[in-house]
C-alpha cells in the first residue's frame, strides 16, 4: 500500500508536534523517521495510525484520504517501545486479539496464531503471560500481534530501544528480513541513526516538527542538504567549522588560521570569495600523520584525547581553538600532546551557507 | 515562566503557611473530635459509653468512681496492662534483642507474658472492687476492657513463644518472618476489628439492657439469638437488607460509579474533574442536610421541587413522594452518595492504564465498546473487587440515611434494614428500654455475614490470581 502525507500538521494550543510534513511512501517501502527526542516522530506516526486527528493536511492510503477513518478500519499493525502487550491475556490471546476483533473463525485463528508465533520463534511460549517473558520475547510477541492480521501498513515506534545492544542487532536484521519477505509497507520511528541507516530504504529526518530531509541513507550521508542533517547523520558526527573560501591563482582554498584545505573547483565554485562559510568533514575523510611535517597543506595540531573504538581510534585533535575528530588506525601509537599533521580529502568536504544553513553543493 | 510554575507546584508549603495550616487542622480535630469525646467522658453517659470501645468505657468507669485510693489503684493497673502489652509487642515483633540466644529470648517472652497476665488480673480485680464499692454495673464495661486487653496480651505472648519455639526450624521460621512483616497490619486488625467483634459477642450473650443495668448482668446463652431468629419481622428485614445492598451496589456504587468514571475519563481533563467534583457534593454534605434536601425535592405541592416541575407539565395533585415509593428513594439517596467512592477509584485506575495499551488495542481493531470490554474492564478487575467488597460491607452496616429518611417506614418495617434494627434495639429508646445485649446479637450476626461475604468475594474474584508473583524470592 502506498502512503502519502500532505502538509500534515498537528498542534495542541501553541505546541506544535508536527509541522507541515509532506512525503510519500511507495508500496512495500521501508521508511525510517529519524530525529532527536521531541521532534514529532511519534506524533506523525500516531496521525498515520489514526490515534491523533491532524490539525491540518491529509493522509492518503493508496488514493483514499483516510483522515476520517477510525484506527480499527485502517488495517495497520503497530509495535511499541513499551511492547504494549495486554497483561491480562496470554501470549496466544495477545497475538490472536486482532483476529478475534475481526471475528475470524476459531480454527483459522488458532492456525494463524501458531504460524505467526512459529515464524517469530515463540511457538513454545503461547500459554504464558507477558509478565513471564523476557524483553526480547515480549517484543517478538508484539511483532507477531502486529503481523497476524496481515496488515497493509506496519508502524514501529522505537521497538528496539528497550533491548540490549546485542539483541537489538539480531532483532534489527530479523525485522528487516521479515519486512522484505512480506513486502509490507513500513514506517519505523527511531532516534538511533544506525538503525535508520541499516534498515530503511529512505529516511525522513525530522527536527522540531519539520521534515528536514527525505532521502535514501547513502544520499543523506554523502549529500547532506542542511547543516542539521550533516551534523545529525553519521557516527561519529561530522566536524563542522567556519572557513573562508579563497582563490589563489588556479587553486581554491578553504582556510582558517593554520588550517588549509584545497577544494576541487567544481565543489568550491559557489563558495568562492565568501568570507564566512561552514565547512564539514567527516572523521573518516581526514588522515592523520604523526609528527610535524613542513607542508602548508592541511593543518598542524596536537592530540587532545584518544578514544579507542576497537576497529578505529577516535582522536580529538586540537588546532588552536578548534577541535576536530579524526578516525585513525589504532596501530598508530598516539599519546596525548603528540604533534600530528592532518590531511583533508577535498573531494569529501561539505560547504554550507551559515545564514540559510543550506548546503552550497546540493541545494 | 513555565519552570517557575512547575517549581511552585511541586514545592512543599512555605514554612510559615504550613505551620498555620497544621494549627488549623489541629484545632479542627480538637473541635470536632476530642472535645465532644471529652464531654462524653466527663458526663459519663452510659449509652455513649457502650457505643465506645471497651477501653473507653473503662475510662468512664474510672471517672465515675468516687473513692480516691481505689481510683488510683485501678488506674495504675489499667495503664500498666496495655503498657506491658505494648512492650511485649515491640519486643516480639521487632526482635529488639537480636544477639541473645533462643533460651534467653524464651525466658524474656515468658517474663513479659507473666507480667502482662499479672497486670490484667490486677486491673480485673480493681474493677471488681470498683463495682462493689460503687454498687453500679460498670462491671460489664470493666469486663469488656479486661477481655480486650487480656486477648491482646495472650496473642503477644503466644506470638513470642511461637517465635522462640520455632527458631530451630528454618521453614517454620521463614513463615513466621513473613508474618512479622505484617505485624503493623495485624495489630490494627486485631485492635479495631477482632477485639470489638469479640466484645460484641460477649455482650450479646448477656441480658444487659436499660431495664436492668443497675444490677450485675447475667449470662443468658443464646437467648438473644433465638429471639432474633424467631422475630416475626426477621424475614422481612433480611429481604430488605439484601434488596438495599444489592440494588444500591449494582446500580449506583458500582454501576453508576463505573459509568461516571468511563465518561469522565473520555472528556477533557478539566471538564471531567469538575464533573467528578460535583458528584462528591452529596458525600460531603452533612447527612441531615442532605436528607432534608431530598425531602424538599419530594414534598407535596406547592413545596416540592419535583411536584412543581410536574405541575408545569400539567400533572396536578401529586403526593409526597417518599412514602409513595420509599424504596426508590432509599436506593437513590444512598446511591448518590455511594457512587462517588467507586468513581474516584475507577477514574484513577483508568488513568493509570498505559496509553500504549489503548493505542495498541485501537490499532488492533477495537472499537470503543470492545476497548472497554477487552482492555479497560479486565484491567479494572482489582479496583472492581475492592469497590464491590468494600461497598457491600459499608452498605450492610450503614443505616443513617434510612434512619433520617424513612426511619424504616412507612408503616411497619417497610424499609427497615438489619443495621437499623440493631441500632434501634440497642440504642434507640423503645418504650424507654434500650436492649443493649439484644442489639449486640443483631450486630454480631451482621459482622459474621460481612466476614463470610468477604471470603466469598475473594474466592469469586480469584484474588490470588490478581496478585503477581513476587519478583524477589524470599530466601
Ligand atoms: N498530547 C500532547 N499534548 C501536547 N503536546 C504534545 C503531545 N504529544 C506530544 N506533544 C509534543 O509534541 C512534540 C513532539 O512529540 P513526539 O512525541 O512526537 O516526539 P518524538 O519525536 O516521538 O520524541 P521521542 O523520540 O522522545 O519519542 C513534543 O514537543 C511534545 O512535547
Ligand atoms: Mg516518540
Amino acid at each position: 500500500m502506498r502512503v502519502e502525507l500532505n502538509e500534515l500538521t498537528k498542534r495542541w494550543g501553541n505546541v506544535t508536534g508536527a509541522d507541515n510534513i509532506t512525503l510519500d511512501i511507495r508500496s512495500g517501502e521501508f521508511v525510517a523517521f529519524l530525529g532527536p527526542s521531541g521532534c514529532g516522530k511519534t506524533t506523525t506516526l500516531l496521525m498515520v495510525a489514526g490515534i491523533y486527528k491532524p490539525t491540518a493536511g491529509e493522509i492518503r492510503f493508496d488514493d483514499r484520504v483516510v483522515n476520517q477513518v477510525a484506527p480499527k478500519d485502517r488495517n495497520i499493525g503497530m509495535v511499541f517501545q513499551s511492547y504494549a502487550l495486554y497483561p491480562h491475556m496470554s501470549v496466544r490471546q495477545n497475538i490472536g486479539y486482532p483476529l478475534k476483533l475481526k471475528k475470524s473463525p476459531a480454527s483459522e485463528m488458532e492456525q494463524r496464531v501458531q504460524r505467526v508465533a512459529d515464524m517469530m520463534g515463540i511457538g513454545h511460549l503461547l500459554d504464558r503471560r507477558p509478565a513471564q517473558l523476557s524483553g526480547g520475547q515480549q517484543q517478538r510477541v508484539a511483532l507477531g500481534r502486529a503481523l497476524v492480521k496481515e496488515p497493509s501498513l506496519l508502524l514501529f515506534d522505537e521497538p528496539l530501544s528497550n533491548l540490549d545492544a546485542r539483541l537489538r542487532l539480531t532483532m534489527r536484521s530479523e525485522i528487516k528480513r521479515l519486512q522484505l519477505d512480506l513486502g509490507i509497507t513500513s514506517i519505523y520511528v527511531t532516534h538511533d541513526q544506525v538503525e535508520a541507516m541499516t534498515m530503511a530504504d529512505r529516511i525522513a529526518v525530522m527536527q522540531e516538527g519539520k521534515l528536514q530531509a527525505y532521502a535514501p541513507p547513502n544520499e543523506l550521508y554523502e549529500r547532506p542538504r542542511t547543516i542539521f542533517i550533516a551534523g545529525f547523520v553519521g557516527n561519529p558526527p561530522m566536524n563542522l567549522f567556519d572557513v573562508q573560501v579563497l582563490r589563489e591563482g588556479e587553486r581554491l582554498l578553504a582556510r582558517r588560521q593554520n588550517l588549509e584545505i584545497e577544494l576541487p573547483p567544481e565543489r568550491g565554485g559557489r563558495a568562492a570569495g565568501k568570507e564566512e562559510i561552514i565547512a564539514g568533514v567527516r572523521p573518516e575523510d581526514i588522515s592523520l600523520i604523526p609528527g610535524a611535517a613542513g607542508s602548508s597543506e592541511g593543518a598542524q595540531g596536537e592530540v587532545f584525547v584518544v578514544e579507542p573504538l576497537g576497529r578505529d581510534n577516535l582522536v580529538d585533535v586540537r588546532i588552536d581553538d578548534l577541535h576536530l575528530f579524526v578516525l585513525a588506525d589504532p596501530r598508530q601509537p598516539l599519546k596525548i600532546g603528540d604533534p600530528v599533521r592532518l590531511h583533508f580529502d577535498g573531494d569529501k568536504v561539505q560547504l554550507f551557507d551559515p545564514e540559510t544553513e543550506l548546503s552550497l553543493l546540493w541545494t | 515562566m513555565s519552570t517557575n510554575l512547575t517549581e511552585s507546584a511541586t514545592q512543599p508549603l512555605g514554612a510559615g503557611r504550613g505551620r498555620w495550616l497544621l494549627l488549623a487542622a489541629g484545632l479542627v480535630l480538637v473541635g470536632c473530635f476530642i472535645l465532644p469525646w471529652l464531654s462524653f467522658v466527663i458526663t459519663a453517659d452510659q449509652r455513649v459509653a457502650l457505643s465506645l470501645t471497651g477501653l473507653q468505657a473503662a475510662t468512664i468507669g474510672l471517672v465515675e468512681t468516687t473513692d480516691g485510693g481505689l481510683l488510683y489503684r485501678s488506674s495504675f493497673w489499667l495503664f500498666l496492662a496495655p503498657l506491658a502489652g505494648v512492650v511485649g509487642l515491640a519486643l516480639g515483633a521487632l526482635n529488639l534483642f537480636p544477639g541473645r540466644s533462643a533460651p534467653w529470648q524464651g525466658l524474656l517472652a515468658l517474663f513479659i507474658s507473666v507480667a502482662s497476665a499479672v497486670a490484667v488480673w490486677g486491673a480485673f480485680a480493681a474493677s471488681q472492687e470498683v463495682a462493689q464499692k460503687e454498687k453500679v454495673a460498670v462491671e460489664a464495661q470493666w469486663g469488656l476492657s479486661v477481655a480486650f486487653i487480656a486477648l491482646l496480651l495472650l496473642l503477644v505472648g503466644a506470638l513470642i513463644l511461637l517465635r522462640e519455639a520455632s527458631s530451630q526450624k528454618p521453614a517454620f521460621r521463614a513463615a513466621l518472618d513473613a508474618l512479622n512483616f505484617m505485624t503493623p497490619g495485624t495489630v490494627l486488625v486485631i485492635v479495631f476489628f477482632f477485639l470489638p467483634a469479640i466484645i460484641l459477642f460477649i455482650l450479646s450473650l448477656t441480658d444487659l439492657s436499660s431495664a436492668n443495668f443497675s444490677e450485675p448482668w447475667t449470662y443468658v446463652g443464646f437467648d438473644n439469638y433465638k429471639r432474633m431468629f424467631s422475630d416475626r419481622f426477621f424475614p422481612k428485614i433480611l429481604r430488605n437488607t439484601f434488596q438495599y445492598v444489592a440494588l444500591t451496589l449494582l446500580f449506583f456504587n458500582v454501576g453508576l460509579a463505573l459509568l461516571l468514571a468511563l465518561l469522565t475519563a473520555h472528556v477533557s481533563r478539566r471538564v471531567g474533574f469538575l464533573f467528578r467534583l460535583l458528584w462528591l457534593l452529596p458525600r460531603i454534605t452533612p447527612s441531615v442536610v442532605y436528607i432534608v434536601m431530598w425531602q424538599r425535592i419530594a414534598q407535596q405541592p406547592p413545596y416540592g421541587i419535583l411536584n412543581q416541575f410536574l405541575g408545569w407539565l400539567g400533572v396536578e395533585n401529586q403526593p409526597y413522594w417518599i412514602p409513595e415509593a420509599p424504596w426508590v428513594f432509599v436506593v437513590l439517596v444512598n446511591g448518590f452518595v455511594g457512587a462517588s467512592f467507586g468513581m474516584i477509584i475507577f477514574t484513577s485506575a483508568i488513568e493509570a492504564i498505559p496509553a500504549d495499551l489503548i493505542i495498541a488495542a485501537k490499532v488492533d481493531g477495537a472499537g470503543d465498546l470492545a476497548l472497554i470490554r477487552d482492555i479497560t474492564l479486565p484491567l479494572l478487575r482489582w479496583p472492581l473487587l475492592f469497590v464491590v467488597t468494600y461497598q457491600t460491607l459499608s452498605l450492610l452496616v450503614s443505616f443513617e440515611y434510612i434512619l433520617l429518611l424513612t426511619n424504616g417506614g412507612p408503616g411497619l418495617f417497610t424499609t427497615e434494614v438489619w443495621a437499623l434494627t440493631a441500632y434501634k434495639r440497642a440504642l434507640q429508646t423503645y418504650f424507654g428500654s434500650n436492649q443493649w445485649a439484644y442489639g449486640a446479637a443483631w450486630g454480631f450476626v451482621l459482622v459474621l455475614i460481612g466476614a463470610i461475604l468477604s471470603v466469598i468475594y475473594l474466592r469469586v474474584f480469584r484474588f490470588n490470581d490478581l496478585v503477581q508473583e513476587p519478583k524477589i524470592d524470599v530466601l
